[in-house]
């Protein structure tokens, strides 16, 4: 258990996926302009990367790494992921059409997020057993939640501040991006992991 | 409903309620039929023409996100309205259809591990559990719907042409 908790450290903090490893960038600039919806799109995400990752595991354990095809893996990952984003869509709209009417805004965002497909490499280059895996990966989407919902909060404060003209928008986003990275580089010594 | 996940969206003067902008399209009985109103990309690149966030085909894209609410404004078809939900129920929403089915997934997996079996018996206890969230989940989204947490509100007309239309006719 307590090398369970590292591994969450360790991904969600330490080695955050848009901070540390500079992935999902794009949605993370472009759908942290209010705390609601990054919420939404954070939790959308963290449950496709675990969903996929179960999925890349069962694939690399028992097809690709048995039958030396790893040049296969980026092609047959992505098509993966698009399968859990698809799959994830029926099963919402199947268990709640209103929920799905409410939140399925953000799953074809997911299909597109690099970060979704990174944490797959990442866990196969872990070489980790499948509950390790799962946990990595709902570890380090926690952390891309969280570091979603923390930049929309800071987002909705310069949005009400004096900001000069040239500043205004994208640039003071990344200048606010770097400094809350600044900050999670506090966490580099927690964990070696 | 997910005009409200959007671009269009915005944080309303009660800041209770997240607001967004939908037009009617169609009235049955006494009920009118909202669509959410199409937004752009979010502009940031190179790439905005063909980015994702418009969901791949739009229209059908718009259209299986259509939703209801009663008549009671007098409104026809073209109008533009906004409609509010309250925070809270978005993310008791998110939790629903989303947290609960992945916490019970690791619950049963990582139970499982603890018990002693394989990879393959977690794999087979994580999609259990997985299932077993996704059956509370409808029911709790039921509840949900129930006491009128997800359902959205009229709050105001909009003014103006709307995403791709002009100011003067």
């Amino acid at each position: 258990m307590q090398e369970m908790i590292l591994l969450i450290v360790s991904a969600a903090l330490v080695n955050n996926v848009i901070l540390a490893r500079f992935l999902g960038l794009c949605s993370f600039m472009g759908v942290t302009t209010r705390v609601d919806t990054a919420v939404g799109m954070g939790l959308a995400t963290t449950f496709c990367i675990t969903v996929s990752a179960m999925g890349d595991w069962g694939l690399e354990r028992y097809l690709l790494e048995p039958y030396d095809l790893g040049y296969l893996r980026t092609v047959t990952f992505i098509l993966i992921v698009a399968a859990s984003v698809q799959f994830t869509e029926m099963v919402v709209r199947k268990v709640s059409p209103p929920l799905f009417k409410l939140l399925g805004i953000y799953l074809p965002l997911i299909t597109t997020n690099c970060a979704v497909l990174g944490v797959s490499l990442l866990l196969v280059e872990g070489k980790m057993g499948f509950i390790s895996s799962v946990v990595f990966a709902f570890a380090s989407s926690l952390g891309y939640s969280l570091v979603m919902i923390l930049f929309a909060g800071l987002r909705e404060r310069v949005a009400l501040a004096e900001v000069p003209r040239l500043f205004a928008g994208p640039p003071i986003g990344f200048i606010t991006a770097s400094l809350l990275a600044l900050a999670f580089m506090g966490f580099s010594g927690m964990s070696t992991n | 409903m997910s005009g409200l996940g959007g671009g269009g969206m915005a944080v309303s003067d009660r800041a209770d309620l997240v607001e967004g902008t939908v037009r009617v399209v169609a009235l049955e009985g006494g009920m009118a039929m909202l669509e959410p109103e199409q937004t752009t990309s979010c502009g940031g690149c190179g790439s905005a023409a063909v980015c994702g966030e418009k969901g791949g085909n739009s229209a059908q894209w718009l259209q299986a996100r259509r939703f209801a609410i009663a008549n009671d404004h007098d409104l026809v078809v073209g109008d533009r309205i906004v409609v509010g939900i309250a925070e809270g129920s978005l993310l008791r929403g998110a939790v629903a259809a989303y947290g609960l089915p992945l916490l019970t997934m690791l619950a049963g997996g990582i139970t499982a591990q603890q018990m002693g079996g394989g990879d393959g018996a977690s794999a087979a206890a994580a999609i259990a559990g997985l299932v077993t969230g996704l059956v509370i989940a409808r029911f709790w989204s039921r509840r949900l719907l129930a006491q009128g947490d997800l359902s959205p509100r009229f709050l105001r007309r909009a003014f103006g042409p709307g995403p791709g239309g002009e100011c003067h006719s």
